[in-house]
């Protein structure tokens, strides 16, 4: 643990020692002028407002995707012609630049919930796959076994299929709610709905406020990161500790 | 009820394993529980599992013919000891024998299972139970819910004489009038039932 707080306030000096030497806090600003910025920031109900904002429309569109994902994923385990149709529209979801769909989602739906559809589309390919290759890894023999006793499809979830998601699912979550951040926000950059982090990081860049901007930098590093570790456990006390 | 194998026959990478094989089970009868033996790779695994519907024969016919107390919708319900274990690893003895039928409590797969394990194993998940033990669980899980029909594949595997004659006890009085067709190599402790004898000849 004091390893970890080490090499922690390691890197915090050599940034601040790095913002010194550059003596620009437009161009770096340090660790302790971020400090202070976040200081002010938290104070405002506005900040705890933006973290709302943006919060309920990203781990809304990260609960969307990975429901979409795992449905997906059954069905194309159930038939393999889905899996077909599917693979296209799987890679092209994979495959398209964010800013690409934030445009044109941005034209079809406005700015309001757009990081709503842009973690949405995110999450899906990503829960697709570790779903799919989850299901495909279930022990063949356990299936067998499930089918013989006539076992119900809800206790097959339960006992067998969970089980072999749950490594998959573990990844699968801690990626896709990272993406699902990082896309989500650079949505609300793109889109600028008012009251958003996004739209906070927006309007630190134009005032060339840096320390403004490092400390929204890390308000989305803190939330996702609580939210992750708050999803992990969830998914770990369901599934693990049944 | 009455259930008819009739001329199967199964060929494997051009080899015939099963050819032309009978059996009649009448559950009406005394001699309706059946062994079969002859040598490893002869075909005894792949006729269980025929007789289980997990592999079809390459011809032949099975004909079931549901009695009055049959209770399985027309479908021949059946209670199953595998080759291997087939548990779920990290469930309690006691979970691997409820999980396969919402009617079995908890109560009664303990009650069972104490029949043929210490107390202190019923909880543990069963990766922590030796061979023996788990062989012992799966045993339950088949014997326990309602079937018409209980197929074991070498189900004394890896048992200790004295388990044996347990284990074989616990079978012989919990399966009641249900017919037993059973795969081993030895026959020591088994009561005396009608042998198939698969020699590859058919």
């Amino acid at each position: 643990m004091s390893k970890k707080y080490f090499i922690v306030v390691f890197w915090l000096l050599i940034w601040q020692l790095v913002s010194i030497l550059v003596h620009n806090s437009i161009m770096l600003a340090g660790p302790l002028d971020t400090m202070i910025a976040l200081k002010q920031m938290i104070l405002t109900g506005e900040y705890w407002r933006s973290i709302l904002f943006s919060a309920v429309r990203i781990m809304g569109g990260f609960l969307m995707g990975s429901i979409l994902g795992i449905l997906l994923a059954w069905c194309s385990y159930r038939e393999k012609h889905v899996e077909d149709i599917l693979k296209p529209f799987i890679a092209t979801l994979k495959a398209i630049p964010v800013a690409s769909f934030v445009i044109i989602l941005l034209i079809w739906a406005g700015n309001k919930i757009l990081s709503l559809y842009i973690s949405t589309l995110v999450v899906i390919p990503v829960l697709y796959l570790n779903t799919l290759g989850g299901l495909k890894a279930t022990d063949a023999k356990l299936l067998e076994m499930a089918e013989v006793f006539r076992m119900p499809i809800l206790r097959r979830l339960h006992y067998i299929f969970l089980p072999s998601l749950y490594p998959f699912w573990n990844s699968s979550l801690q990626a896709a709610l990272g993406m699902a951040w990082k896309s989500g926000v650079a949505a609300e950059v793109i889109g600028q709905p008012l009251g958003s982090v996004g739209n906070g990081l927006y309007q630190s860049k134009i005032y060339l406020e840096t320390a403004d901007l490092f400390a929204w930098t890390i308000t989305i590093i803190l939330t996702a990161l609580i939210l992750e570790k708050l999803v992990l456990r969830i998914l770990r006390k369901c599934i693990v500790n049944r | 009820m009455l259930i008819q194998f009739r001329d199967i026959t199964k060929t494997y990478d051009g080899k015939k394993i099963l050819d032309g094989i009978n059996l009649l089970i009448d559950t009406a009868s005394d001699s309706r529980d059946v062994i079969l033996r002859g040598p490893s790779g002869i075909g005894k695994t792949t006729l269980l599992r025929i007789m289980a519907g997990l592999e079809t024969a390459d011809s032949g016919s099975i004909e079931i013919t549901m009695g009055e107390a049959a209770g399985g919708g027309g479908k021949l319900r059946i209670g199953m000891v595998f080759q291997e274990n087939r548990l779920l690893e990290q469930f309690t003895a006691v979970e691997n024998v409820t999980c396969v039928d919402p009617l079995i409590s908890r109560v009664r797969a303990r009650e069972a299972l104490r029949n043929v394990l210490e107390e202190e194993a019923l909880d543990k998940p069963v990766r922590e139970l030796s061979g023996g033990m788990q062989r012992r669980v799966a045993i339950v899980r088949a014997m326990l819910p309602a079937s018409d029909l209980l197929i074991m594949d070498e189900p004394l595997t890896g048992l200790d004489a004295e388990t044996r004659d347990r284990v074989i006890a616990y079978i012989m009085d919990n399966k009641g009038r249900r017919p037993l067709v059973i795969a081993s190599h030895d026959t020591e402790g088994l009561p005396k039932m009608r042998e198939l004898v698969l020699d590859g000849k058919g």
